[in-house]
């Protein structure tokens, strides 16, 4: 066959239409407890939901932006789309918003202050 | 300077310091930092799976981010830490899905995880929007799988009427086609056998 062809073949074969790799999914299936076996169908589902669910949580936390002159998505995005939603409420806790250390420090300093004031 | 990953110590993570979450601590990397390397390349050298505790299990960043990429619009851009962070976000979704379907599994004494406690996982988590396509594209995986196992291979050359293109799979199909009770209605002729005919420049599928 001639290269062409080849690559003609591979892209028929290609077909399942999936671009995350099954077999890391299925690792991070197995690492939830008590989970013993996942069959074919199970695996090709997750890994596709896995892919709506990027697009889903990309395009949703770009959309609901900072959207002034930046047209990046940027980690606030996300931890915003995570407090707002209700879809996204789980990853909250790995989404904390973040916030400036001098910020952080300041409201200490207060705190203190307030606790001396008492 | 192994074991815990998820150290708040400034100098581990090598950063300047310049964030902190809320009440959490999380030492985040200042934006012009070259940033720790160290969470998501765990694509090789998997060796030693015992020291890779769940939250350490990501899928590949760069195919994540291409999802991003292709999902928002053309002119937008991802920044570095969104992408590690929906890496994570991933591994969480992953693990959310897969408990609450063993959860299921058990309650019915089953010990393999089969496709439908996927999908009722995701209607009872908030997904139930995937529910419908996922079924779709399962459909064409089956296909997909059926294809390759026991039929000749399809030999495609520039003589066939019609070109296998992605579109023919990324297209939703027409609902009349796919029956979700399982039965395949084989409507792509063209997965059928097919011998390469020397001299034969053209041939119509109807």
């Amino acid at each position: 066959m001639s290269a062409k062809n080849m690559e003609k073949v591979e892209q028929a074969t290609n077909r399942k239409n999936i671009s995350l790799p099954m077999s890391r999914v299925r690792l991070i299936m197995k690492s939830s407890p008590d989970v013993s076996c996942i069959n074919q169908d199970a695996l090709f589902l997750t890994t596709k939901a896995t892919e709506l669910f990027v697009q889903h949580l990309a395009l949703s936390s770009y959309k609901n932006g900072s959207g002034k002159e930046t047209n990046t998505l940027s980690y606030s995005d996300l931890a915003n789309a995570a407090e707002e939603s209700e879809t996204f409420q789980f990853l909250t806790d790995i989404l904390p918003k973040k916030i400036l250390a001098r910020e952080y420090l300041k409201s200490l300093e207060e705190m203190e202050k307030d606790a001396d004031n008492l | 300077m192994d074991g815990d990953s998820s150290t708040t110590d400034a100098s581990q993570l090598g950063i300047t310091g310049e964030y902190m979450a809320g009440s959490h601590f999380v030492l985040a990397q200042a934006p012009e930092d070259e940033g720790d390397e160290g969470l998501d390349d765990h694509e090789d050298g998997n060796g030693s799976k015992d020291n890779l505790r769940e939250q350490d299990i990501y899928l590949p960043i760069a195919n994540v981010a291409r999802i991003m990429k292709n999902a928002i619009p053309q002119t937008g851009k991802i920044a570095k830490d969104a992408k590690e962070c929906v890496q994570e976000c991933v591994s969480e979704f992953i693990s959310f899905i897969t408990s609450e379907a063993s959860e299921r599994c058990h309650q019915e004494k089953r010990k393999t995880i089969n496709g439908e406690d996927i999908l009722f996982a995701m209607s009872t988590l908030g997904f139930d929007m995937y529910v419908e396509p996922l079924k779709l594209y399962l459909q064409k995986f089956r296909e997909a799988m059926k294809g390759e196992k026991g039929i000749n291979t399809v030999t495609v050359t520039e003589g066939m009427g019609e070109e296998l293109t992605d579109e023919t799979f990324t297209n939703p199909l027409p609902a009349g086609i796919i029956t979700a009770d399982g039965q395949q209605q084989n409507v792509m002729v063209y997965t059928t056998s097919y011998q390469q005919i020397p001299g034969v420049q053209q041939l119509q599928f109807s």
